[in-house]
């Protein structure tokens, strides 16, 4: 078996949420309860929908947060309790990118300055020449070295965020909505680097994006989350082609398509995702599915192999069948 | 809303502490100071006997620890001065006796807040009327000549001295243009109009000093405001300017003004020292600059002690109808 | 096609800046009949946003808007405002891309609806409060009634989106401009809304111009589109002829930059080298040039010669501004 660089045992994440100091404060369970693993080399999706933990989710398992409990290994080492320093060597193993580059860049440094950070926090000096072999690793040159992050577009600074995570020299990296605030231009360029980079370097990537598409291109294996939970995971071809979880069916069928005339099933959900503050009892999916039953209000049902997939888990007590094969 | 009820409870009870340190503060600071304020109260001759007896019927010749619970003490049960003939009573709560004023602190208070009020409470509304107009005008004109002056109105604001304008404004409209009384208070009770016309110029002169930083922070929230999204909205409804900038431009700005003004407020109603000096008022900011001249710690104390309740009650004030202009913060 | 309700001519948007004027919109067409959907697709900066801005008249008062804006035969370009007032909400009206910033924070969602309907009909507040929950009750929110007292913060980003498409249709319009309507909802609120939309069109035959730079979504509820860069206009034509006819290089690249999830996916998508340039900074041949993998093939015609809008095989009014006089072949 590959090595794993990220597993997530029961991962619980909390906040506490306070309006005006008189009214009581109330708990958003954003992440409740997310195994995960990732191996070496693979690239797992993190979709899901406003509310759905993931970005939360990507910020514990690099432990940019604590978490409320749970285990997170970062590989093969227990760093749940680790804080500050002693989670240096943490990071040269998992790096972040962040959705809005113009907001994760300082804009009083330099580039040179921006990416010289990491190597610093490391406790060491990078050399102008590894600053321009960052740079041109993902796509730009030297002469932006002494450049500041607002002479740049928007496509250009997620390159300054990637390079900056790629300092480390880290083997996974975790991009939290990476092209969601581009243009559709642009973002077939970051998405096209991140794939290129994964053939260089050998990377291996958690993308978190609300946007299937996005995920379909990059991901090998998909975790689809709903309310905190992981609702279906399994290989990106599967979980696309036989969606077995109600909720993965229908966030696929309401994907628009850019086929003109072409008429599709959909399976509009009614109602908006309820508030992490009281999840439904049971299966957190369950006011708005097509197939609820008694039994989703009683009990949360588990990620349990389907279809005779080994790989392919739904947490779901009535999954879909799979398509009938095509000749 | 038993929500609020608990929490002003709470405020209260956080204000009770505060209060408590404060007062214990102002005391040992008093008694650092090395002087007697016996002596004043001594008489001449002052004999090493009369002072003894003096500093015994003050009190004086106790602990300074002592001093405090005695006062303490007298805000719960009262307490007396000296005994048999000479005993000198003051009721609870007592706050305090002042020998040289030969009154209790709670009754100077009682006699002094409603000239500070009065100074206080209109000059607010004028300053504030003054301020947020002139700031809604300046952004609304954003780079043109008015905001240039409005702008250049709140720096002079800010820049001068209070005493100095208002000794200039007594001047000129007390003995040059011989417009209104260069001093005195005449209780709103005797005669509403001379207690206005009394009031007039103190009114003006703390309001165009203190509306300068509400005429900036009224420019600065209106122009914040006014590029927000949901400007373009009321725009694209079909709202007309006016509509526009009142009721959904100003009414966003509206809540850090309303948090400034009931701090500005509150602090202003616990004595308002140079104004109350220049213009020759006797309210709690005269009488406290007297009283610490007179080393009368009583009066210190307790005066300190009903501004910062004040101060206290204002933030409370303020936190509450935050609330209540904010559906965000209320409507969690 | 039936006679259009909304036609705009040679449409020019220029804004005075402190670095010079930029022309944001340089000469756009389009034209909307009743009860269809024109899709008006571009990235940032090709000036898509500014052309509704436009057509409703809330530009900021440093924008010069020049050409022509034909509501039903009447010309809206210098109307005054308070005519154009009459008719912005009324005839026209705006569904923006995020609802929780258009909504003003501190009114109820009804009290804005309502306010929608008061601005244009002489109607009681009760009376213009009691359509405002008709409204938010025909776009789909349960509980309208009482809904309707509640305040935008306490809406999920769904709810909210009705709430403004409500404000939008209150005084039953005849030309909806949805400004990327869906962007900022999840893909399943995303597919409720436009279900909406459609829903309404159908009811009440509204023209709606959708803004958007999603091309799934433009597929599903586009009849014709327009494909704006750098504040021109690259390719219009029907909703057919961009997808299986594209005759514009940018157009090309935008489809093949998309990535889908009904194929396989491809190892690398096709990408547009560059980013959209900044308005105003090509100033002379094709805009699209300095990103264009055509450029070679044409020559210099391409720097020196800003194309034109000409016919090409498709439909009905097929056009696109490109040198390049046959179709692109597709890139993958």
């Amino acid at each position: 078996m590959t090595e794993e660089l990220l597993r997530l045992d029961e991962v619980r994440k909390h906040f506490g949420l306070s309006g005006a100091p008189w009214r009581a404060a109330q708990t958003v369970k954003a992440v409740d309860g997310v195994s995960l693993v990732v191996r070496k080399g693979e690239t797992v999706g993190l979709v899901g929908e406003s509310g759905s933990g993931k970005s939360t989710l990507a910020r514990v398992a690099t432990r940019l947060l604590d978490p409320t409990s749970g285990r997170v290994q970062i590989g093969g080492k227990d760093v749940t309790k680790l804080r500050g320093r002693r989670l240096r060597p943490t990071r040269r193993t998992v790096q972040m990118v962040f959705q809005d580059p113009q907001a994760s860049l300082n804009p009083r440094q330099s580039v040179g300055t921006i990416l010289s950070t990491p190597f610093r926090a490391q406790g060491t000096r990078p050399t102008r020449a590894q600053l321009i072999e960052l740079l041109e690793k993902v796509g730009l040159s030297a002469e932006h070295l002494e450049r500041y992050p607002h002479e740049f577009s928007g496509g250009q600074r997620q390159r300054i965020g990637i390079a900056r995570a790629l300092a480390v020299s880290p083997e996974l990296l975790i991009c939290d909505e990476p092209v969601s605030a581009l243009d559709v231009s642009v973002q077939a360029q970051v998405l096209n680097l991140l794939a290129d980079l994964r053939d260089e370097l050998g990377l291996s990537y958690v993308v978190v994006a609300h946007d299937l598409a996005v995920v379909r291109q990059v991901a090998s294996r998909v975790a689809v989350m709903y309310l905190g939970t992981i609702v279906e995971e399994g290989p990106a071809d599967q979980v696309y082609a036989a969606p077995a979880h109600p909720y993965t069916k229908a966030l696929l069928s309401a994907v628009p398509m850019p086929e003109p005339g072409v008429t599709r099933d959909r399976i509009v959900l009614t109602g908006d995702v309820p508030t992490p503050i009281s999840p439904p009892s049971g299966c957190p999916f369950r006011t708005r599915c097509y197939k609820a039953e008694d039994i989703c209000a009683t009990d949360r049902p588990v990620l349990e192999i389907i279809n005779g997939q080994t790989e392919h888990r739904a947490a779901c007590y009535f999954p879909e069948p799979p398509p009938p094969e095509r000749k | 809303m038993p929500g609020l009820v608990w929490f002003v409870i709470r405020r209260l009870f956080s204000a009770l502490l505060v209060m408590l340190a404060l007062s214990l503060a102002v005391y040992l600071v008093f008694y650092a100071i090395p002087t007697d304020p016996a002596l004043l109260a001594c008489g001449k001759p002052c004999t090493p006997d009369r002072l003894e007896q003096a500093r015994h019927f003050m009190q004086l010749d106790q602990s300074t620890m002592q001093q405090y619970l005695n006062f303490l003490k007298g805000i719960v049960a009262g307490r007396s001065y000296g005994e048999g003939a000479a005993v000198l009573h003051c009721d609870a709560p007592c706050f305090g006796y002042s020998f040289p004023l030969a009154r209790p602190v709670s009754t100077l208070i009682a006699d002094r807040f409603p000239v500070t009020a009065s100074i206080a409470l209109g000059a607010a509304v004028l300053w504030l009327v003054i301020g947020v107009s002139l700031g809604v005008l300046a952004a609304l004109n954003r780079g043109r000549l008015l905001d240039r002056l409005a702008v250049g109105f709140a720096l002079i604001g800010v820049s001068t001295p209070s005493f100095l304008f208002g000794l200039l404004a007594i001047l000129v409209f007390g003995f040059w243009l011989n417009m209104v009384p260069v001093n005195g208070y005449v209780p709103l009770t005797e005669s509403p109009v001379d207690w206005a016309w009394h009031l007039v110029t103190p009114w003006l002169v703390l309001a165009v000093l203190q509306a300068s930083s509400y005429i900036r922070l009224t420019r600065a929230q209106m122009l914040e405001e006014l590029n927000l999204d949901h400007i373009t909205t009321a725009r694209a409804k079909g709202a007309g300017e006016r509509r526009v900038v009142v009721t959904h431009g100003l009414r966003g700005a509206l809540v850090p003004i309303i948090t400034l003004f009931g701090l500005d407020l509150g602090g202003l109603l616990g004595g308002a020292i140079l104004t109350e000096k220049v213009f020759s008022m006797q309210g709690l900011g005269d009488l406290l600059i007297d009283s610490v001249g007179n080393l009368d710690v009583a009066v210190v104390v307790g005066v300190t002690l009903f501004a910062a309740f004040l101060v206290i009650l204002a933030n409370l004030v303020v936190d509450i109808v935050h609330g209540a202009l904010d559906p965000r913060v209320s409507h969690g | 096609m039936a006679d259009p309700i909304l036609e705009v001519h040679d449409l020019r948007v220029t804004f005075d800046t402190e670095g010079g004027l930029v022309p944001a919109v340089d000469g756009i067409d389009f034209a909307v009949a009743p009860g269809k959907t024109l899709a008006i697709v571009g990235e940032s900066g090709s000036g898509k946003s500014v052309s509704s801005a436009a057509v409703m008249g809330i530009l900021p008062s440093n924008a010069e808007v020049k050409g022509e804006v034909l509501l039903d035969g009447r010309e809206l370009v210098g109307l005054p405002d308070d005519e154009l007032r009459k008719i912005r909400g009324n005839d026209i009206a705006l569904v923006f891309q995020d609802a929780l910033s258009a909504l003003n924070p501190y009114y109820t969602v009804g009290w804005q609806v309502a306010e929608a309907y008061r601005l244009h009909h002489a109607v009681s507040k009760k009376a213009a409060f009691k359509r405002a929950v008709e409204l938010l009750d025909k776009v789909g929110i349960p509980d309208a009634a009482r809904r309707a007292k509640s305040y935008p913060h306490e809406f999920s980003g769904g709810m909210r989106q009705r709430v403004v498409i409500a404000m939008a249709l209150v005084n039953n319009p005849r030309v909806l401009i949805a400004d990327e309507p869906t962007t900022a909802l999840d893909v399943t609120v995303q597919a409720q809304i436009m279900q909406l939309l459609a829903d309404v069109q159908e009811e009440f035959g509204t023209a709606l111009v959708l803004i958007s730079h999603d091309l799934g979504v433009v597929a599903e509820v586009a009849d014709d589109v327009l494909v704006m860069y750098a504040g021109r206009a690259a390719e219009r034509g029907t909703v057919r002829d961009l997808f299986y006819r594209a005759a514009h290089p940018y157009s090309l690249g935008l489809l093949g930059a998309m990535p889908r999830i009904d194929v396989p996916p491809k190892p690398r998508l096709t990408t547009i080298p560059g980013s959209p340039p900044s308005p105003g900074s090509i100033k002379t041949g094709c805009p699209f040039q300095p990103r264009c993998a055509y450029t070679e093939r044409v020559g210099e015609r391409c720097i020196t010669e800003r194309p034109e809008l000409t016919p090409r095989p498709g439909e009905g009014d097929h056009e696109a501004a490109c040198h390049l006089g046959r179709r692109p072949e597709v890139v993958s």
